[in-house]
């Protein structure tokens, strides 16, 4: 992997880690009980969730701008990631063995698609 | 069992929206920032993902999460095709090997959800389930 893939890739991989963010943000704020339906989707949490998705969307035009775009569902897989570091830490959920298995076929997958491929 | 079918197919079907929606963000990357062609594609991508998340909300109440989630891996599989195709991207052995690596690593990922009612896979849902 040349150093411009790298450079890249750090856009995609930061879109990403927001894109995991603003998926808390939902999560919380549909936990959460509203008076209307209305009140649901125009909160502050979502709406400011959904800009933070939005603005992934501009971060994924500029990494495809040096990476390839095979590359761009390999390093999607980190999301998995975010969603159990987040899923153990704020909500309390629970990790198994096999999903730790699974996060190391990942990770590795990442490593030799990147660093070997 | 016919039912199951067709929404499997829809499922294939959006996912491949959303693998078409990054072809667009690459296409988006090579125009000039804020030209016409520029803002054709990004909309392009916004509508694939509009698109792509109204539809995986429905599709999520008729089959398993854990179907939906592990049959996503599938975006591996097209990027790969499509930047050969559209890119003329090169593969190699190691990107292959990376990607199966990926691949079954987000399979098994999705199973280990199947019997934990609390998954973590709840987090993806939401987002489109908004």
């Amino acid at each position: 992997m040349n150093s411009k893939v790298l450079f890249y890739s750090c856009f995609l991989l930061i879109g990403i880690f927001i894109s995991a963010v603003s998926q808390v943000m939902l999560k919380k704020a549909a936990l959460k009980k509203y008076d209307s339906p209305i009140k649901e989707y125009l909160n502050p949490l979502v709406i400011s969730a959904y800009g933070l998705f939005f603005f992934t969307t501009v971060l994924s035009i500029l990494a495809y701008k040096g990476i390839p775009l095979s590359m761009g569902p390999i390093l999607e897989a980190t999301s998995y990631i975010y969603v159990t570091i987040f899923g153990v830490k704020i909500f309390g959920e629970k990790i198994n063995k096999q999903k730790i298995i699974a996060l190391l076929f990942i990770f590795a997958g990442i490593f030799v698609y990147s660093l070997l491929g | 069992m016919k039912g199951k079918i067709k929404y499997f197919i829809l499922l294939h079907l959006i996912i491949l929206l959303y693998s078409l929606s990054a072809i667009c963000s690459k296409a988006a990357g090579t125009k000039p920032f804020m030209s016409m062609e520029f803002i054709l594609y990004y909309g392009a991508v916004i509508i694939l993902l509009g698109i792509y998340a109204i539809c995986w909300q429905q599709i999520i109440k008729k089959l398993p999460l854990t179907t939906a989630f592990s049959n996503k891996a599938v975006t591996v599989v097209w990027g790969i095709l499509f930047g050969i195709i559209f890119f003329a991207e090169k593969i190699s052995i190691g990107k292959i090997v990376g990607a199966i690596l990926v691949i079954v690593g987000v399979v098994l990922y999705s199973l280990a959800d199947k019997d934990d009612s609390l998954n973590s896979s709840s987090l993806d849902n939401d987002i489109d389930n908004q």
